[in-house]
């Protein structure tokens, strides 16, 4: 575990100096006395590397570990995902690549045919889910029935889509 | 009076009393099932309010609270698994009478005390609200500032197993808001030259984001699965008025727990529940009976755990300060409606903390009808597939997002928070403190800004006032009460096996430390195991 700390410790040090490299680039210095627009997150990047110099430092010992197999040799060697956590972690992916897309149909074909085609491709592609009429029947009646109580009944503005002028 | 009869009028009007039943069965259905807790139905429910006008919409998010506050007892008692991180401790007996065929008195018993400790803690939140908001206006930057540090030790109690986590999760969610147009110079600050980002990350989009997509991943994984297998008796004869006789005192003294818990910020349900159990079992004149059914054992944590919502109303309406994730969600629905909690909510909004009573009572009738009518309805959602449920939750973030500020830009950032927040939990970084971050963290840089303006940057205005020195002092005994209680917790850590009970036996360790109930604690573990 105390492995796996250190690693967390370190990419959170190196997280901590993007960020600091991000502010002083991207934060113009008003000019005005401390701490300026600039201080309080130059605060933050500071405490963020101290917490995970912390973790390097003293990881934590912990009954509860996570699912991974640590080698026995000592040295500086990564701790090996085990299979489940490739496999969540590739399911992670599928969910982050799905809103993505859908994030990306939205604007474009609009919420009653971004919705239906994601719910088709998460059921399908990410469940494997080979039921297809019930896919399809749920595909369908979801995406209207959220349209229905968000649009019509509640006055949501739900995105129409710039493909279709309707 | 005209303003209590007002607010009581607003509160029946039809639409508000919809929104309110709607709320309170929505908390209680997703509350019901293992792995949503109550801040994820808040969370589902959000973007529902966001049409609507700002009483039906907050009666719709305490109606939620309350449903979901009583809702995890129904899988504790059921299947054995908490609903809720607070619903713990009512596994113990709550399961064991459900296993003797008592479910029905179990379910009932359960009701009664929730009801019971909601309205007791809402007579105490309605008689110190307004004391507490009178000597908050008095408040400057400088005081203010004090008062949000202190709510920001808050992490420390959600920091769950580990500090150090709790506190990387605070700053991430303190980095997060700096995110934006600086509102003091007018300075972009991390925005790339983009116009979404000047806008900054909407802390809903990010709570959309770290609570619900992490459990939609988790679900679609195969994790978190559960049956109705040992349901085995039909949920009649509830209401078991006649069992009950002879606990009421108990449930008086399980809420004033809950109460004072709840107003503590970092504590909050679970540690309630389980100090309300160990009192429970301490003054019963039967102990050896507690873990084996004995309703005493139900009726205390459940009471316990829903007065700590009273309790937790008191900081987050009064100061606006929100003690735990779940009133950091309302605290940011209630922005959304343009309700700024605090001191000004009494001087500007004093018919909607009126109408907020009514409608957490009538919640909590709402609540008890549902259970009576709606049990059987309540075991079938426990059957419906996790990966349905899944798919309904993605699509419904996906609404709430886009909804927050109708741009597509916001589900973008939805999708990078939930990936990041199911990261964050895969490394067991809690991600609550990051909520209260995100909630807290503008505030905090404000005032302090603000109040160095007004000493032309020098930092004696911190010292020179009572209040804040007060928050400071209080803020100190706090994160060196947690410092202390989490060294010693780490010599006796014992992995619990139940999902959903970790949080709450972490959380009520550290506080079983401080008052000398180790071995109490580690028996409860074990028999948990």
């Amino acid at each position: 575990m105390s492995r796996a700390d250190r690693w967390l410790g370190a990419t959170l040090v190196l997280m901590a100096l993007a960020w600091l490299w991000l502010v002083y680039t991207d934060i113009p210095d008003a000019g005005t006395e401390w701490p300026g627009p600039r201080g309080f997150p130059v605060l933050l990047g500071i405490v963020l590397a101290l917490l995970g110099s912390w973790l390097i430092a003293l990881p934590e010992p912990q009954a509860s570990e996570p699912r991974t197999h640590e080698p026995r040799t000592p040295g500086p060697v990564p701790p090996i995902p085990d299979p489940d956590f490739r496999r969540d972690l590739a399911v992670a992916g599928r969910v982050f690549a799905l809103l993505v897309l859908c994030a990306f149909l939205l604007d474009r074909a609009g919420f009653l045919i971004a919705t239906p085609l994601v719910i088709v491709l998460a059921m399908g592609g990410v469940l494997r889910m080979r039921r297809w009429l019930f896919i399809a029947c749920f595909a369908a009646i979801f995406p209207l029935g959220c349209w229905v109580v968000f649009s019509a009944l509640l006055g949501i503005p739900l995105p129409r889509g710039s493909w279709m002028a309707w | 009076m005209e303003a209590v009869l007002q607010a009581i009028a607003a509160a029946t009007q039809p639409g508000v009393l919809a929104a309110t039943t709607a709320g309170a069965i929505a908390g209680l259905v997703v509350s019901a099932v293992p792995g949503l807790t109550f801040s994820m139905a808040l969370i589902l429910v959000m973007p529902f309010t966001f049409g609507m006008d700002a009483l039906p919409a907050i009666a719709m998010l305490f109606g939620v609270y309350s449903g979901g506050m009583t809702g995890g007892a129904v899988s504790a008692v059921l299947i054995g698994i908490p609903g809720t991180p607070s619903a713990a401790a009512t596994v113990f007996d709550g399961y064991a009478m459900a296993r003797k065929g008592e479910a029905s008195v179990a379910l009932g018993a359960s009701v009664i005390a929730s009801a019971f400790g909601g309205l007791f803690s809402l007579v105490v939140m309605a008689l110190l609200l307004e004391q507490v908001a009178a000597v908050a206006i008095r408040f400057g930057p400088a005081e203010i500032f004090a008062l949000v540090l202190f709510g920001l030790s808050t992490i420390c109690g959600l920091a769950e197993r580990s500090l150090v986590r709790g506190l990387i999760a605070g700053v991430l969610g303190l980095m997060i808001m700096t995110v934006g147009l600086d509102e003091i110079d007018g300075v972009g600050r991390l925005t790339f030259g983009t116009v979404q980002l000047q806008q900054g990350v909407h802390m809903l989009v990010a709570m959309i984001g770290l609570f619900a997509v992490p459990k939609v991943i988790e679900t679609f994984a195969g994790h978190g699965r559960v049956s109705l297998e040992t349901v085995t008796e039909d949920v009649r004869g509830l209401l078991p008025w006649s069992r009950l006789r002879g606990y009421w005192g108990l449930m008086t003294r399980a809420s004033i727990i809950g109460t004072l818990v709840g107003a503590v910020p970092g504590t909050g349900g679970p540690i309630a529940s389980f100090l309300a159990y160990d009192h429970a079992r301490r003054f019963s004149k039967r102990p050896e009976e507690y873990g084996k059914g004995e309703i005493g054992g139900v009726v205390a944590p459940e009471a316990a755990n829903n007065a700590v919502m009273g309790g937790a109303l008191i900081p987050m309406l009064s100061l606006g300060i929100p003690v735990d994730a779940a009133t950091a969600i309302i605290l940011g629905g209630l922005l959304i409606h343009g309700l700024q909690p605090g001191p000004l909510l009494f001087q500007t909004n004093l018919d909607v903390i009126y109408a907020l009573y009514v409608t957490v009572m009538v919640s909590w009738i709402v609540i008890l009808l549902a259970q009576v009518i709606g049990i059987r309805i309540f075991v079938r959602v426990l059957r419906v597939p996790p990966h349905l449920l899944a798919v309904c939750i993605l699509g419904l973030c996906v609404i709430g997002a886009y909804a927050v500020r109708n741009s597509t830009f916001d589900v973008y950032a939805m999708a990078v928070f939930g990936l990041g927040g199911y990261l964050l939990q895969r490394a067991r970084i809690p991600v609550a403190p990051v909520v209260l971050g995100l909630v807290l963290g503008p505030t905090l840089e404000q005032q302090y800004r603000t109040a160095l303006i007004l000493s032309e940057g020098s930092h004696t205005i911190f010292l020179e006032s009572p209040f804040a020195m007060t928050f400071f002092a209080l803020t100190a005994a706090v994160v060196g009460w947690h410092v202390w209680s989490s060294l010693r917790a780490r010599e006796v850590r014992v992995a619990p096996s139940a999902e959903g009970s970790a949080e709450a036996l972490d959380q009520s360790t550290a506080f079983s430390v401080a008052t000398g109930r180790f071995s109490r604690i580690a028996k409860w573990r074990r028999r948990w195991r």
